[in-house]
């Protein structure tokens, strides 16, 4: 245990004594809550930048004035950071508690996106609620982790037990999973599938149990992907964009004309290319390949470092969690974020497959920025709490 | 209390951060990979789908009248086309802009809706009024795929007026076709500029992109030697006397004769530039300058002249003329004579004997008589700045037959001439013997630059005096000659006459159908213009039985007409009673 001598609170600490180490542990909690603060209000003011830029051609092209999307932007991320303040004072062992009800409330949002959702660009995934559009499947991501991290910490004793460990995994996933598939919404669903997958690992079920149940989501999301024409056809673009240059190819290859564009220090601020509707999308899931285009290599392994400085400090808030259902939060909430970054870019790179995913903090939207910022918010919380006596 | 399974759980979350980390790294090698070492490829690729290098059209020159009047110009015009696959409606907006634009509903409709079609002309250079309505239509439905282009349309201010100097350009590239147009079209056409530009999908320009502008160097402007009245009254008389004589067409050419410049050259048939449907190409010929004819009688004043000039004859000798000649196997004969006579040489011009004067060619020689043919600049292009010009034929002394050559190139057979260079001949004879080379283009102002006058080739071919010689014998020919339909009331003229027969390529000379010509100057006493006037084929009879086959008849009368309304118009005091 000599590893964890910092982190372990002595039984036999006075009363005085422990408060004065929870006061300290709460200091720590604080730098470390600034530490992830800083790259998250980076990311932010990238973004706000990156959507003014990438926005204001569609902006005016569909009628409106050029700063429509930044406008909103700000809203969002107000709205956003009132949400991270809020869940930043919610104990966040109150969503092990509250974990069924956050997750049958997913469940109840995903159905109603089903039943009286709008559909776009082929898909069904907004309630439109007047001006603003609420997407369930952003809120879905976080039930999930805060469902499993539950779910695990209360079943730790029997988690070498198979089904134990299954029925629970395979039964959120499979709900979750069908309802955003029926939208469909791929990406979302392999997403919160790696995320759970995340959350398994850093659990304590036995290692071949999560390789197994891993290798199994593998298999199934494989054959799901090739199971729809236009999912192949993302992939066989991935594969071969020259095949089909103004079809299906036509968003891998303006991504990486944009980023080659770019080159290593950009074209400049506001002097993108690829927003003159080349770029599908440029303001939302490509916004990346407009920074990379506009900064140059310098500006976009700026914005990768942010994500890299954002997830290792978020991986040291799980690590030095106060309980097992904090670790397994924090874990889960810093796996979606980094992961959905990872697809985001590694998509727009045209290094993986093009998924629909937008990139956290950065890509215009509301609901994700509010519910990022929210779990943000509550990886600040876990970061603050000290640990409880005597666990 | 830790449970064990804290440990392996904290062994996996770092391994959970390592993969993560890993990923990103993968992220940030294939940055480097495309940002930077293949970063070229992309980049080339994104130039190749914006950058578009245009042509900047140049404006076209105007062509001038001696006076500035424009004959033609360019004027702005916008020509509507379509992007039919981003047409919503490709059908409707068929039907709303075909009876806009003046095109036939079912032509646009197909147009329109041609299967996968990016591109289709809706209507060609529309101006004014019919553009309006249309931009307006456009602008209050704010349709989408349609577009407006530059395309400047040509258009001949004078109508039918010099159609034939003036010529015109095509409809689709404004490239000259024929007439000045065509001869002077790179001239009139200048440089197109050239345009560098970043363009969206939709072609409009992305304000940050690349922008490289060449300008265009606009057409040089013409100014023509042209009098648009003169020009307008002998194109009047000429359709006139072509009517009245039955004749199949006609030429007019009025020069002046110390400058050499063009003032008018009127043929008919004629045509209106602005709109030549369904046009036979016969009227586009400059006949003035593309036809040869046989000059007949008025090719009498080389011979003459030549013969006054060498000293081998003066105006008063007398030659005993007989009514009938053979020579070798041909015959020649005067018509409206009988018997031998004794003629001086100012009568055997006067009354335009062949026989008198193919004994004064005798005396002459056919080398000298070939060297004056030659110096009045027979056998050669006279402007050379008219399209299908040609230089007629004159052959050379060597392959002149001893017998009947010199005698029949005396009378003005074997040589073929254009009216242009005919009406040199005589401008040469009024201008104190200095031929002077005919031309039409005065000026060329060029868009940049000073203005580079043309200045005509000057060669004298005969002396002043026996220029003023040939003149008083040609006054003879319209006072009591053949020629007195020319006389023109408070001016005195001269001219001659001049009637062959017509020859048919291919079927030889015609029994019946003539040239009938008449070729003068005036005033007598300081000669300011010279007149040609050629009628091919007139026809019939005048009352009391004169026949306007000849050129006395049926020519002298036009160019009395236009001698002395050009004289008028040209404001030259009257110089007779």
């Amino acid at each position: 245990m000599v590893s964890e001598t910092s982190r372990v609170t002595p039984i036999s600490a006075a009363p005085s004594a422990a408060a004065a180490r929870a006061r300290a542990a709460r200091r720590a909690g604080d730098r470390t809550s600034v530490l992830l603060l800083l790259p998250v209000a980076m990311l932010l003011i990238v973004g706000l930048g990156a959507v003014l830029s990438s926005s204001s051609v569609v902006a005016i092209r569909e009628g409106a004035d050029q700063w429509f999307y930044v406008k909103r932007q700000i809203v969002w991320i107000l709205l956003g950071t009132g949400a991270l303040i809020v869940t930043t004072r919610i104990p966040y062992r109150w969503y092990a508690k509250a974990a069924s009800g956050i997750f049958a409330l997913a469940v109840f949002g995903l159905v109603a996106t089903l039943v009286i959702g709008d559909v776009r660009g082929g898909s069904r995934r907004w309630i439109e609620l007047g001006p603003v559009t609420l997407q369930a499947s952003e809120f879905a991501k976080f039930a999930q982790v805060a469902f499993l991290a539950a779910v695990m910490t209360r079943k730790e004793g029997y988690l070498d037990r198979f089904s134990h460990l299954f029925w629970p995994v395979a039964g959120s996933l499979t709900i979750v999973g069908a309802l955003l598939l029926a939208q469909p919404d791929l990406g979302t669903a392999i997403l919160i599938a790696a995320t759970t997958f995340a959350v398994l690992a850093v659990s304590a079920a036995p290692l071949r149990h999560v390789v197994g149940l891993g290798t199994l989501g593998a298999l199934f999301a494989t054959v799901l992907a090739y199971a729809q024409p236009y999912r192949r056809a993302r992939i066989t673009a991935f594969l071969d964009p020259a095949a089909d240059p103004l079809g299906v190819g036509l968003q891998p290859i303006q991504s990486l004309v944009a980023l080659g564009t770019g080159g290593w220090f950009g074209v400049g601020l506001g002097a993108s290319r690829a927003r003159w509707s080349f770029l599908p999308n440029a303001h939302t899931d490509f916004i990346f390949a407009i920074i990379g285009e506009e900064v140059g290599f310098a500006g976009a392994i700026v914005v990768v470092a942010l994500f890299v400085f954002f997830a290792i400090i978020g991986m040291v808030i799980a690590y030095r969690a106060s309980d097992r259902f904090g670790r397994l939060l924090a874990a889960g909430i810093v796996a979606w974020l980094s992961l959905q970054a990872v697809v985001n870019i590694g998509g727009v790179a045209v290094l993986i497959p093009i998924t629909g995913l937008p990139l956290p903090l950065v890509s215009a939207g509301g609901s994700a920025m509010i519910v990022n910022l929210a779990a943000i918010g509550v990886l600040v919380n876990i970061a603050r709490t000290p640990a409880e006596q005597d666990s | 209390m830790r449970r064990p399974g804290w440990r392996v759980a904290d062994l996996r979350l770092v391994l959970v951060a390592v993969v993560h980390v890993a990923a990103w790294l993968a992220i940030a090698a294939r940055l480097v990979d495309v940002q930077g070492l293949h970063a070229e490829a992309f980049a080339e690729r994104g130039l190749e789908q914006r950058v578009r290098h245009e042509e900047l059209a140049a404006k076209r020159g105007t062509i001038f009248d001696r006076d500035g009047v424009e004959l033609a110009v360019s004027i702005s015009a916008q020509t509507m086309i379509a992007n039919p696959s981003q047409l919503a409606d490709p059908v409707g907006v068929a039907k709303l802009l075909a009876p806009l634009v003046g095109v036939e509903e079912a032509t646009l409709v197909e147009r329109l809706t041609r299967e996968g079609s990016q591109f289709a002309y809706i209507a060609r250079r529309l101006e004014r009024e019919a553009l309006d309505n249309v931009v307006a239509l456009v602008e209050s439905l704010d349709l989408e795929g349609v577009y407006f282009i530059d395309e400047p349309k040509r258009v001949y201010p004078a109508g039918g007026l010099a159609s034939q100097i003036i010529g015109f350009v095509q409809d689709d590239d404004g490239v000259g076709l024929e007439g000045l147009e065509y001869e002077f079209d790179e001239v009139l056409a200048g440089t197109p500029g050239a345009l560098v530009v970043e363009r969206d999908p939709f072609g409009n320009p992305i304000p940050q992109g690349q922008f490289l502008v060449d300008p265009a160097v606009p057409g040089s402007d013409l100014v023509l030697t042209i009098d648009r009245e003169i020009e307008f009254l002998a194109q009047q008389a000429l359709t006139a006397a072509v009517e009245r004589t039955g004749a199949i067409a006609g030429t007019v050419v009025v020069l002046d004769v110390q400058t050499g410049e063009i003032l008018a050259i009127a043929n008919t048939p004629t045509f209106d530039a602005n709109d030549r449907s369904n046009l036979d190409v016969d009227r586009f010929r400059n006949r003035a300058v593309t036809d040869v004819y046989e000059p007949g009688s008025t090719l009498k004043v080389v011979t003459v002249a030549a013969a006054l000039e060498e000293g081998v004859v003066t105006p008063s000798d007398v030659f005993t003329v007989p009514q009938k000649l053979v020579i070798h196997d041909k015959s020649y004969t005067d018509t409206a004579r009988t018997g031998e006579e004794e003629m001086t040489v100012a009568e055997i011009v006067a009354r335009s004997s062949n026989i008198g004067t193919i004994l004064i060619q005798d005396q002459l020689g056919n080398d000298a008589h070939h060297r004056y043919l030659s110096a009045f600049g027979l056998g050669q292009v006279a402007s050379g700045q008219f399209p299908g010009e040609v230089d007629g034929s004159l052959q050379p002394v060597g392959e002149w037959c001893k017998t009947t050559c010199g005698p029949s190139t005396a009378i003005g057979y074997r040589v073929d001439v254009t009216p242009l260079q005919m009406a040199a001949v005589f401008a040469a004879i009024a201008n104190d013997g200095v031929w002077v080379e005919p031309h039409i283009v005065k000026e060329v102002l060029p868009g940049r630059g000073a203005p580079e006058p043309f200045e005509p080739k000057r060669r004298p071919v005969l002396n002043a005096e026996t220029a003023r010689t040939m003149r008083l014998l040609l006054q003879g020919v319209v006072e009591r000659g053949t020629g007195t339909r020319a006389q023109i009331a408070g001016y005195t003229v001269g001219g001659k006459t001049g009637t062959t027969e017509k020859f048919v390529p291919g079927e030889g000379y015609s029994e019946t159908d003539r040239i009938a010509s008449f070729i003068g100057m005036a005033p007598l006493t300081e000669p300011r213009i010279v007149v040609a006037v050629v009628l091919d084929s007139p026809q019939g009879e005048l009352e009391g039985g004169v026949d306007l086959r000849f050129g006395g008849v049926s020519a002298a009368p036009v160019f009395a007409e236009v001698a002395e309304a050009a004289l008028h118009l040209l404001g030259v005091a009257p110089d007779a009673g």
